[in-house]
């Protein structure tokens, strides 16, 4: 399916079907979202009006255009995590060089601005993604933190004007009483969408997100492809910027940041694959209306404020079902397999049943730790020259950055208290980065991290409640909880099939939920002292504890992904599903112990945590899943699975940790802050680009 | 077909195990149909302010007139907007609402006014002038800290400023007005500036980032806008003296209370840090009262009262000339001038004690803590 745009050797007979099936995605998206409107309809006090059809159209016009141009990024294989920050400059800069004083605005001259404004943008995330082949997700994140800063500048505080002609064009009606403007401008970027996918352009762009390789051998221009798709992807996100300007009628910059995540979610519920290759902006648009609609049916439904998210986690669980009901689905072959076994085990043929003999070919003695003189063990760092090769550069920046600090602040090299400040400072995320690298290794994604983290530090505080010994039972009950939270997310994405992006975000969704319930909006009771001791005690005036355990974690975390059975299988199932299941690799076992490991490791940080802090407060693992995710890449691990090495993990926590703690020590304003902050990431992941296409 | 009838069905059919499907709207046909838009309830303070709203929303004085329902938009602007809409929509007679944007809402709120609809902002502000706003002047609150700092300092000194969620307007006339005062003062040095984000959390990482670099005797004092509770704690960790501690201009969160408290208070269930420490302190917060309030004057309002178009709060400040430790936390007590809480009833010293309001008797620790009403 994923080169049906590309060729299609079967020609005429079943082409209705093929091309139900090539849609199925979006089909399937159009119907839920179909079903929820009866939905909302049918139980809401009166019946849906044009009024009511025009509302949800402007609702979720934002998202669908957004998520437009985050589907084209993810059709052609990348990530743009900088979609959010485009719509909330685009905003800004609109409100803030309207003149309130001018009679009219000119539609299009103000369109322009915001789509050139996102092009821009993308042409600079394009820039160092196609022509620099540095990895989509660092560099939109730093593109983000930039983006933010500079957003900052442009409009400090929420304020403007935005014209109400502007309001008057895009939320009016197209054919008063039957067509909302929103929907006919979605309908026209949707059309421009289908006369490009039929060009060449198009082609090239299903054909670089199946296979890079492959496409660049048949003579596609990759470097062109890539820079233009976040190019137009830009674009996408600058018109839902003038679209959330119009709806508005002001200024804020921070109206888009919040749009990010659950862009990502419409994506893949509308049936396109992450990864690239496979579904279309069309399913996104209905992702994106499914879950703007949720916002009714909680308030039909009357669901009270804290079951709500664990209201939209499970529907974002549902429609990502309903998506996957089929015969190729995951769950259908897990069901099938499953029959298989049982098949097998009746009659006694599985290999556990059978009587173990050693059935391997006699090869001559293999000569155990011994080589032959001709072939000696080659130097260590050509052994590890790809390791090194990525590991390094956060290493060398994080060198830098100490200098910088020394020079500008003082006290730095040579002060004990900075390097055990950054230390502790890192521990966190140094902890974090071994679940999220892990799954990352294996091609997933964790975004279930933030509301584990704060789950397991209330619940922990609230057992624990200043005793010690309400430690020895208190710690083993939160980290079974968190085995629970990976092993359902594990459960969820291989047996269910559901795509790691949409089962971690829905459990983040439903574990606020717990977490609200639990502590009913207060989170009762403290760390005890013992644990207080551990994250802020200076041993000797100098060193914290947690920073003698950390070398202890480092090492097993190490020996964990390089040395065992099991880091061997998180590599090989990065490096390709179909391989690892072929040669015998148990896919579903490793994934779920994947999951259940970064849900430990969260848990870990959330009892941390509230050893740091004292006591454990609601959000307060929010700050930890971007940066989590950061790390792991600026570390030279590969998004896409497969690739990185703890320790290089541990460089980019550190020279993260050593950045902030620069900017924290200056008094730069906070939008000149981010704005460095972007460009050093961007600089410091600049040595870990791909190697030149042959 | 009663809406609760269609919803069990809905359940029936759907097999959806929602276990949360508060039924209403049979019972309620007399009572004013008035809706919550929260944003995100994920922190202590909107989870403690949505606690207040219900609280006063089941006080025997409302009860029978009012039909609460509370929904969360989360932090996202876009879904408040559609929110506001389908309340509107559903028949609503007044909206509280916790404006995640105090200018993208404006469109919608116009909208509902041109309904008849009563939208009552709370804590932070919506520009759209017919809207009613709650809120305290945090533009007084950011120089009444500003002065407090700079008389304990003598005017000199270097200080160390850790402000709110940057970009928001709460935090920049905070920020603003506090500098403003700062820069009449030369001597007054800001060494330090970190983004807080109005969390514990946050303020003790920013503040360990600071303390990499600089040593706790480098500073005079601080202005935070939430973190005081925290600084002490970190400076007592240090290992300075209670009477040692920097002052420190911050939020109202009740373990800053108890830390005012002369040491050696007798107080139940302290335990350091959260116990008394005779920390210099002035303790300010945005209070949690406003949504509750908020919630009474909606009722007065639809009712045809008078209310004016925009409530300013008291500043709650609290300085260790007027800090005193309240009994059981009642409204009444606090009325007599209480203003900390032991910690025996409140175990979280992030939880914020500012919610006293001489206009809402109907509220207190009870509703604070768990949502329900006084008596």
């Amino acid at each position: 399916m994923s080169s049906a745009a590309v060729s299609s050797p079967v020609s005429g007979g079943f082409g209705l079907r093929r091309a139900l099936m090539r849609n199925r995605g979006a089909l399937i998206a159009a119907i839920v979202l179909a079903i929820l409107l009866f939905v909302v309809d049918w139980i809401s006090a009166g019946p849906l009006t044009y009024f009511d059809v025009s509302f949800l159209s402007s609702g979720g016009a934002t998202s669908a255009l957004a998520a437009i141009g985050q589907t084209i990024v993810i059709l052609s294989g990348g990530f743009d995590l900088s979609a959010g920050a485009v719509i909330s400059l685009v905003n800004a800069v609109l409100a803030s060089s309207m003149d309130p004083m001018a009679p009219g605005a000119s539609i299009i001259l103000w369109t322009a601005v915001g789509i050139g404004v996102g092009m821009a943008v993308g042409a600079f995330n394009g820039f160092f993604i196609a022509v620099l082949r540095m990895q989509p997700i660092v560099v939109t994140l730093s593109t983000m933190f930039i983006l933010q800063g500079v957003t900052l500048l442009v409009m400090d505080k929420p304020g403007g004007f935005v014209s109400p002609d502007l309001g008057t064009f895009y939320l009016g009606d197209a054919i008063t009483g039957w067509l909302p403007m929103p929907l006919v401008l979605i309908g026209v970027v949707l059309l421009a969408w289908f006369w490009l996918k039929g060009t060449r352009f198009g082609t090239a762009l299903y054909a670089v997100g199946s296979d890079t390789e492959s496409a660049a051998s048949v003579g596609i221009n990759v470097v062109l492809v890539r820079f233009a798709v976040y190019v137009i992807a830009g674009g996408c996100y600058g018109l839902a910027g003038v679209f959330i300007s119009a709806q508005t009628g002001s200024g804020d910059p921070l109206v888009g940041n919040p749009l990010l995540l659950s862009m990502f979610a419409a994506v893949v519920v509308g049936g396109t694959r992450l990864g690239g290759g496979q579904g279309g902006p069309v399913g996104s648009v209905f992702g994106a209306y499914i879950l703007m609609i949720v916002v009714n049916i909680l308030l039909v439904l009357n669901v009270s404020a804290y079951y709500s998210t664990i209201a939209e986690g499970t529907i974002l669980v549902l429609a990502a079902l309903a998506g996957s009901i089929s015969h190729a689905s995951v769950l259908a072959v897990q069901l099938r397999a499953a029959r298989a076994r049982l098949a097998a085990w009746r009659a006694g043929i599985l290999p556990s049943q059978l009587e173990r003999v050693d059935r391997r070919l006699k090869i001559a003695e293999p000569s155990h730790g011994q080589r032959s003189p001709a072939s000696p063990r080659p130097a260590f760092h050509l052994r590890n020259a790809e390791t090194l090769r990525y590991a390094l550069p956060a290493y060398v920046c994080l060198l830098v950055i100490v200098v910088v600090t020394q020079i500008w602040l003082g006290r730095a090299i040579l002060n004990p208290g900075y390097w055990n400040s950054l230390l502790v400072l890192s521990s966190f995320l140094a902890v974090l980065a071994l679940g999220q690298g892990t799954v990352i290794l294996t091609g997933g994604l964790d975004l279930s991290v933030p509301w584990t983290i704060g789950i397991s530090g209330i619940i922990l505080a609230g057992m624990v409640n200043g005793s010690d010994a309400a430690l020895v039972y208190a710690l083993p009950v939160v980290l079974m909880m968190a085995c629970a939270i990976g092993f359902a997310n594990g459960f969820g994405i291989v047996y269910l099939g559901i795509s790691p992006i949409v089962m971690t975000l829905a459990t983040n969704g439903i574990l606020q939920g717990c977490a609200l319930l639990y502590s009913q909006g207060t989170p009762a009771g403290f760390s005890s002292p013992m644990l207080r001791w551990f994250m802020t005690a200076r041993l000797g005036g100098l060193l914290t504890p947690i920073v003698l355990l950390m070398v202890v974690f480092v090492v097993a975390a190490v020996l964990l992904l390089g040395r065992t059975p099991f880091g061997r299988r998180v590599y090989g199932i990065g490096n390709g599903l179909r391989a690892a299941r072929l040669s015998g690799i148990g896919v579903e076992r490793t994934l779920i112990l994947v999951y259940m490991l970064s849900a430990v490791c969260a848990a870990v940080v959330g009892i941390m945590l509230t050893g740091f802090s004292g006591q454990a407060s609601l959000g307060m693992g929010d700050d930890y899943l971007l940066p989590s995710i950061a790390v792991v890449v600026v570390g030279g691990a590969l998004i896409t699975g497969g690739r990185g090495h703890y320790l290089g993990m541990l460089g980019g926590v550190l020279l993260l940790t050593a950045l902030q703690m620069l900017l924290a020590g200056t008094t730069l304003p906070y939008a000149t802050r981010a704005i460095l902050y972007g460009l050093v990431v961007l600089g410091a992941v600049m040595a870990l680009r791909e190697r030149r296409l042959q | 077909m009663g809406i609760g009838l269609k919803v069990r069905r809905l359940a029936l059919l759907a097999g959806m195990a929602l276990c949360a499907l508060g039924l209403s709207g049979a019972q309620a046909a007399e009572k004013h149909k008035i809706f919550l838009s929260m944003s995100y309830i994920g922190n202590d303070w909107q989870a403690e302010a949505a606690n207040m709203v219900k609280a006063m929303a089941a006080h025997k004085s409302l009860a029978d007139k009012v039909d609460l329902q509370v929904q969360v938009a989360g932090p996202n602007a876009q879904r408040q907007i559609q929110q506001i809409n389908a309340m509107v929509q559903s028949g609503a007679e007044a909206i509280v609402v916790y404006p995640i944007s105090p200018t993208a809402l404006n469109q919608v709120v116009k909208n509902a006014c041109d309904k008849g609809v009563k939208v009552f902002a709370y804590d932070a502000e919506i520009t759209e002038p017919c809207a009613y706003n709650v809120h305290i002047d945090q533009l007084e609150a950011g120089r009444v800290t500003a002065e407090w700092l700079v008389k304990k300092l003598n005017g000199k000194g270097n200080i160390i400023a850790v402000t709110g969620v940057p970009g928001t307007s709460v935090d920049d006339q905070r920020t603003k007005a506090a500098k403003e005062v700062f820069a009449k003062y030369p001597d007054i040095k800001i060494v330090g500036e970190a983004v807080g984000m109005w969390s514990q959390a946050v303020a003790r990482t920013e503040l360990s980032k600071i303390l990499g670099t600089r040593n706790w005797d480098d500073i005079n004092g601080l202005w935070m806008q939430v973190g005081c509770f925290t600084a002490n704690s970190m400076q007592l960790e240090a290992g300075k003296k209670t009477s040692e501690l920097l002052p420190c201009a911050g939020e109202g969160s009740n373990g800053g209370r108890i830390q005012m408290l002369p040491e050696g208070t007798e107080v139940e269930g302290a335990a350091p840090p959260y116990a008394p420490a005779g920390a210099q302190r002035i303790s300010y917060a945005s209070p949690p009262y406003s949504g509750a309030l908020a919630l009474k004057l909606a009722v007065e309002a639809i009712e045809g009262k008078d209310v004016p178009k925009t409530t300013i709060l008291p500043l709650p400040v609290v300085t260790n000339e007027t800090i005193k430790l309240c009994d059981e936390g009642t409204w009444a007590e606090m009325k007599a001038g209480c203003n900390a809480f032991k910690p025996s009833l409140v175990s979280n010293p992030g939880w914020f004690a500012s919610i006293f309001s001489d206009q809402a008797p109907e509220v207190g620790l009870a509703a604070a803590l768990v949502g329900q009403p006084e008596d």
